[in-house]
């Protein structure tokens, strides 16, 4: 451990894709029931890089680059777990899940239940998600989609810290749990985000459903995750111009849903702000206000609001994906309206 | 590390008689009717899929199958967890939803599990295979001998998941059977008319597989067809796909008006395709028994069946708070 206890590890400069890497390769030491599958994250050491070198460190049994079967190596992970193995497949873009939803949504998420609790699922699945100018079938986010269905948990790292402390998280937990990595964070230094830049040396674990409150302020509690929150930070610094303080709140993970962190935030502020990188309706942001209100009561909040892709697909041309998900303009048009209205 | 199961045991099952064979057939069947009788009275919906006329296939695995062997079976699963071992009582109590059943009333009939016995349902068609599929893939990782059955019927050799399958099995030569139950009806659909090719067990020869197919309503066939099978999975000759083609006497779940099937068909089935009936006979022209030796057996299951339904029967159905249990694993206190 450093004098401070927290520094980059080795002084090196890791991007996301890195760092992610070598989280697996630390907890597949840790744990040699961890086996790894999916598409090209052998020989080629992963689409985005976020295992490289594992292929050579752990060999082809536990490190498989798989046929494009989604189908095939999701039920896989299932009889894996089943067998007293710790499964985690990368599922390249999270888009690619529709493929394999059946054995996810069906097998992976309700085995211990179905079983009384007598199975155990602890599959882990990556998945790269959101909006680098890929259009509508590598753009999507879905951890709304994937959080409407029981017993699946779904995590969204926003910062370096973060991310290597919710995937060692994941992997840990004795539940299935799907991490949706944003594309955006890979290739980026992790010296270069607004926060979570000081990573502690050796292993640690970020708590699955705890959020984390990023920014102080009273006037509008502003609820987000993944890339969103580096937004929604800007858009902050620009309303404390204006004198409207924000609460920024890094929810880490749609289910479990930390709404109990946003309801004692919003106690406070009565006002709430949902920035979703995900489709608007039936989703995340839909969910959290209900939840806040139901616990606040309607009399206790001032005003909600919402910020998402409004129920389009994404389209390819960077200038109309722009208009479509949350931009630095759109957070602040919705927080001042929500400020302004009383 | 690896989690186990208490009970993972290697142990190599007797070579079952030809009257042990026949016993077993008797149970399974008797189960199912005992199964059946739920519907009438309304302890159990329609959603029950009887694998009446199909004994012979899942009978003949015994013997080749080891404790320590995976199964996954599929909707129509009950003969083949008797075969792996299942309990019966507690196999039947959560076909009738009772606490006491495997998943304590929560899985049902299409949801079996049985970690002790290495056995479990998926009661999605096809899905059935990667999961066996997984369980092959972790003998191999765990060095060990045993092998995984991946268990589905003709309808599901059209899916992905039976490709998918074969594929990955053949690539890495991993230790796994797959035992196709050819009944001839994939739900109403006639099996020769969605299937391309030759047939099911020449599927195999795409992946460089073993394939065979057998005549599945005689036990002894398929005992010997599929203990080959296993005998090249398990040697570390990659995955073997064997055919067994059968007859299903019942529609494709309680309630299923079986129009589709005409009734001189279906009772022609009954007549000569039931795999009771032909070991029967063949034990008695064997000499090995006598009609009263069989008559005992009989009688014996009957007598065994009836009182599970009757203890089952007898036992509560899940208290309400067991609906919200076993989501996600309890959080240590």
């Amino acid at each position: 451990m450093s004098e401070n206890g927290k520094q980059v590890p080795d002084g090196r400069q890791l991007n996301i894709s890195q760092l992610i890497a070598e989280t697996i390769g630390m907890e597949m030491e840790r744990d040699p029931g961890i086996v790894f599958l999916g598409e090209d994250i052998g020989y080629s050491g992963g689409t985005f890089g976020a295992s490289r070198d594992l292929f050579r460190r752990f060999g082809e049994w536990r490190v498989r680059d798989t046929p494009i079967s989604e189908m095939g190596f999701a039920g896989m992970a299932v009889g894996l777990a089943m067998s007293g193995w710790r499964p985690l497949v990368e599922i390249m873009f999270v888009d690619f899940i529709g493929v394999c939803l059946e054995p996810v949504y069906n097998a992976i998420a309700k085995n211990r239940y179905m079983s009384g609790g007598r199975v155990a699922m602890p599959v882990t699945i990556r998945a790269a998600g959101g909006c680098i100018g890929v259009a509508a079938q590598h753009s999507q986010t879905l951890w709304g989609m994937l959080a409407h269905l029981p017993g699946l948990k779904v995590v969204a790292p926003s910062n370096p810290h973060d991310y290597r402390g919710l995937l060692a998280a994941s992997i840990e937990s004795e539940d299935p749990v799907i991490v949706i990595e944003h594309k955006d964070a890979y290739l980026r230094k992790t010296t270069e985000f607004p926060l979570g830049t000081e990573i502690p040396h050796g292993r640690y674990t970020v708590p699955l459903g705890k959020a984390n409150v990023v920014r102080r302020g009273g006037d509008l509690t502003l609820a987000t995750l993944s890339t969103m929150v580096e937004k929604s930070l800007a858009a902050a610094e620009v309303l404390q111009t204006e004198g409207i303080g924000v609460e920024i709140i890094d929810l880490r993970s749609v289910v479990p849903l930390d709404d109990a962190t946003v309801t004692d935030s919003v106690a406070r502020t009565g006002r709430l702000l949902v920035v979703d990188e995900d489709y608007l309706s039936f989703g995340l942001s839909g969910e959290l206000v209900a939840r806040v209100v139901e616990n606040l009561g309607p009399n206790a909040v001032k005003g909600v609001s919402r910020v998402a892709n409004p129920d389009l697909p994404i389209p390819a041309a960077l200038s109309l994906e722009h208009e479509v998900i949350p931009n630095e303009d759109r957070i602040l048009s919705a927080a001042r309206a929500i400020v302004g209205s009383g | 590390m690896l989690r186990h199961y208490p009970g993972m045991t290697t142990n190599m099952s007797n070579v079952p008689t030809l009257l042990d064979r026949y016993r077993l057939m008797v149970t399974m069947r008797a189960f199912e009717e005992a199964c059946a009788q739920g519907i009438p009275t309304g302890e159990l919906r329609g959603e029950l899929h009887l694998a009446d006329g199909q004994e012979a296939v899942a009978a003949g695995m015994a013997g080749a199958l080891r404790s320590d062997d995976w199964m996954v079976s599929t909707h129509r699963g009950h003969q083949h967890a008797i075969a792996k071992g299942v309990p019966l009582e507690e196999m039947m109590a959560e076909i009738y939803e009772r606490v006491t059943g495997l998943s304590r009333g929560k899985g049902g009939h299409v949801h079996l599990f049985d970690m002790e016995r290495r056995f479990s349902v998926t009661g999605i068609v096809g899905s059935s295979l990667p999961v066996a599929l997984g369980h092959a893939y972790a003998c191999r990782l765990g060095n060990s001998d045993s092998i995984a059955i991946g268990i589905t019927g003709d309808g599901g050799t059209n899916t992905g998941q039976f490709h998918e399958t074969m594929n990955m099995a053949a690539i890495w030569r991993l230790p796994l059977v797959i035992l196709v139950e050819n009944n001839h009806y994939a739900i109403s659909v006639p099996a020769e008319e969605v299937i391309a090719g030759r047939g099911i067990a020449e599927r195999a020869e795409a992946y460089g597989a073993w394939g065979r197919r057998v005549d599945g309503t005689d036990v002894e066939e398929v005992a010997v067809a599929f203990a080959e099978a296993v005998g090249h999975a398990r040697g570390g000759n990659g995955p073997a796909l064997l055919e067994a083609v059968c007859f299903r006497f019942r529609g494709h779940y309680e309630g299923d008006i079986d129009h589709y099937r005409k009734t001189v068909v279906k009772r022609r089935m009954r007549e000569e395709g039931d795999p009771l009936t032909i070991i029967r006979r063949r034990l008695l022209e064997r000499g090995e028994v006598d009609e009263t030796e069989i008559a005992k057996v009989e009688g014996e299951v009957r007598d065994r069946i009836r009182d599970i339904l009757q203890k089952v029967r007898e036992t509560p159905g899940p208290d309400a708070v067991e609906a919200f249990r076993d989501v996600f694993a309890a959080v240590p206190a």
